[in-house]
């Protein structure tokens, strides 16, 4: 008998534990397919072209270029999450905090721009961060001088931030909507004062929706690509556009795919090494 | 006795059909369609797609409407695309614009060495038919100085372009994926080297002087982006494609360009190896190559046309950035292709560090 099958008493002894798991087939075969398959042709090829052996890896770590690439490509990423968990929290907040209607506008003020294409919002900072453009106009016109944005990681970051911003604001709400605020009033009756109740109590529950937003972000933004491009210079180079030059201009795929995995692989590296303090972090939030 | 009758005429019809496509095939004349010739085909153009490829498309309805095929316009062109369907023996792309060098690093590989019995290639500039390839149009890269900076003393050569001292200012420079060989061996020679026996050692040369007008270098990303630089003002000299230049001065940039040693380049028509129906793409690339087509390409795009029978209608704004008059043929620049089809790798591993900041 088929475990899809919802009348079969083996299905109703393991129920919850086996529907599920057939209810999530579809989306594992398309992920086998979309990403498991091509990640493992990257694996491949990186170990494979233009000969079998590591001379990719070789190559990679022998070239500096690399390495200071492979550095800023992680740097950026960080600055990203930063300004995206400063922007994003209070945010937030506010969304859990205003009646139902100003919510909805909160909402789609996050929404609205996450539909609209990412070259088109790239190119928008563009005219907003020129040096001729409309903030270093405002600049002079208030009597200060200008400053470079374009073509700076300032500028990257800020385009960068722009951008992932719904990805750690939604994590946050959902979050954040879960807490009671009673607690931090019951904190209160208790004595504490409004930053003492803020820092002990709410803070450490709204800690996994910080962790899962900055995790999306910072992972989404190591393999931005337009951003960059547009709104960066030499300085601002991140990996997937070496990538790019070695896979299209160069044809050389062996090189691109040892690219990918080692940014795949220090990604994982990364967060192994970032669990534990998250874990530790969950269950303080969860015994309080 | 019928019989045989009827089958010595049919085989006499015969013969003279295939008599007159042998004779048709001998000598192609450029822009020639035969009617209905390649009802119920199909065949996929590739290009880089915005006005550059529509103009292509319009250039090639008159084959289109005549020839009775059906044509898809795909792209944008990416050689790693195209090696990716050479490998897998599923090549859906039977025509290939590309840049000056592919056609050359990977002739015989990736597309097909042109049999020149099946084009008309009487009517193109000297010195441009490849082993696989034809030019698709001729364009420049030119030097671009904003006007209201220089004034009474503007940048002549690229000599004044890699002069920060003489010529201070913001620098704008193609950094859109490949290195222009040209522009390399301009700053070669601001070295002290000779182009024409440049080395693979030379070429750290050549970038370190790129390397040194310094960090306030922009390097642009896209034709349009080296338009938009010239559009607010942002670079004060730029290197840029005509087609883009003449756009911007169009648009009002106050910029006027600096024609001494502009570098020429072109864009390749190919056909790529294992296309399905070889002669249905020598026919495209025939009618392509034809005056009209040229005309028509030229006066929706700008781009300068590769038939020199070809005489379009265009404006004055147009035809002050079109390559072709004798004057501008004389100050051209044209890169040293032997040299750089069997460096591009070296040189481009060079060219991307020094666009990843180092």
């Amino acid at each position: 008998m088929s475990a899809l099958e919802p009348t079969t008493p083996s299905v109703a002894k393991r129920g919850w534990v086996s529907r599920p798991f057939a209810l999530t087939l579809p989306a594992l075969i398309l992920l086998a397919a979309v990403i498991g398959y091509p990640l493992l042709t990257i694996m491949v090829r990186s170990l494979s072209e233009p000969q079998w052996g590591v001379q990719n890896y070789l190559w990679f770590f022998g070239a500096p270029v690399n390495l200071t690439v492979l550095q800023r490509t992680f740097v950026i990423s960080a600055w990203v999450t930063v300004v995206c968990v400063v922007c994003a929290y209070p945010y937030a907040y506010l969304m859990t905090a205003v009646g139902p209607r100003v919510r909805l506008v909160l909402v789609l003020c996050v929404l609205i721009p996450f539909w609209v294409s990412g070259v088109v919002r790239t190119l928008s900072w563009v005219i907003l961060l020129q040096d001729s453009g409309v903030i270093n106009s405002l600049l002079r016109a208030a009597g200060f001088d200008g400053i470079r944005l374009i073509r700076t990681q300032t500028g990257v970051v800020i385009g960068m931030a722009q951008v992932l911003l719904p990805f750690m604001i939604l994590p946050l709400y959902s979050v954040m909507k879960g807490i009671d605020l009673r607690l931090m009033r019951a904190a209160q009756s208790l004595g504490a004062r409004p930053s003492r109740a803020f820092f002990t109590v709410y803070l450490p529950l709204s800690l996994p929706g910080v962790y899962a937003g900055a995790i999306i972000v910072f992972i989404l933004a190591l393999g931005f690509y337009i951003t960059p491009a547009l709104l960066g210079g030499p300085r601002s180079t991140m990996l997937s556009t070496l990538v790019q030059t070695q896979v299209l201009s160069l044809l050389q795929w062996g090189r691109g795919g040892a690219m990918g995995v080692v940014l795949l692989v220090t990604t994982f590296v990364l967060l192994a090494l970032a669990a534990p303090v998250m874990r530790s972090r969950y269950r303080e939030a969860g015994r309080r | 006795m019928q019989k045989t009758k009827a089958l010595y005429l049919s085989a006499v019809m015969a013969l003279g059909v295939l008599a007159t496509a042998a004779f048709a095939q001998e000598k192609p004349v450029a822009g020639e369609v035969k009617e209905g010739s390649l009802k119920g085909k199909t065949l996929t153009f590739v290009s880089y797609g915005g006005i550059y490829q529509d103009g292509q498309a319009a250039a090639l309805k008159e084959f289109v409407d005549k020839s009775g095929v059906k044509l898809l316009n795909d792209g944008p062109t990416e050689i790693a695309k195209l090696q990716a369907q050479v490998e897998s023996g599923n090549v859906t792309w039977d025509v290939v614009d590309t840049d000056d060098l592919p056609p050359y690093v990977y002739c015989g590989k990736l597309f097909q060495k042109l049999d020149l019995t099946k084009l008309d290639v009487s009517k193109i500039p000297e010195g441009q038919v490849g082993e696989c390839s034809v030019p698709a149009m001729n364009y420049g890269v030119v030097l671009m100085y904003n006007k209201e900076k220089y004034k009474d003393n503007p940048p002549k050569s690229w000599a004044d372009f890699f002069d920060t001292a003489k010529f201070p200012g913001v620098r704008g420079i193609d950094g859109s994926g490949s290195p222009t060989g040209g522009l390399l061996e301009q700053a070669f020679k601001v070295a002290g080297g000779d182009p024409k026996a440049m080395t693979v050692a030379d070429i750290d040369k050549a970038i370190d002087v790129v390397r040194k007008l310094g960090p306030d270098t922009i390097f642009w990303k896209t034709g349009a982006e080296s338009q938009q630089l010239a559009e607010s003002g942002e670079a004060d000299m730029l290197m840029m494609w005509t087609g883009r230049a003449m756009t911007a001065v169009k648009n009002g940039a106050k910029y006027a360009p600096a024609w001494q040693d502009w570098l020429v380049v072109m864009d390749q028509m190919t056909i790529p190896v294992g296309v399905k129906d070889t002669d249905a793409s020598y026919a495209l690339l025939n009618a392509y190559l034809g005056k009209h087509a040229q005309e028509v390409l030229a006066e929706q795009t700008s781009y300068t046309p590769i038939n020199s029978d070809a005489q379009p209608k265009v404006d004055a704004s147009v035809s002050a950035f079109l390559t072709n008059t004798p004057e501008r043929q004389k100050q051209g620049y044209k890169q040293n292709f032997k040299f750089w089809v069997p460096n591009f790798a070296v040189a481009q591993e060079k060219w991307s560090a020094l666009m990843a900041g180092n």
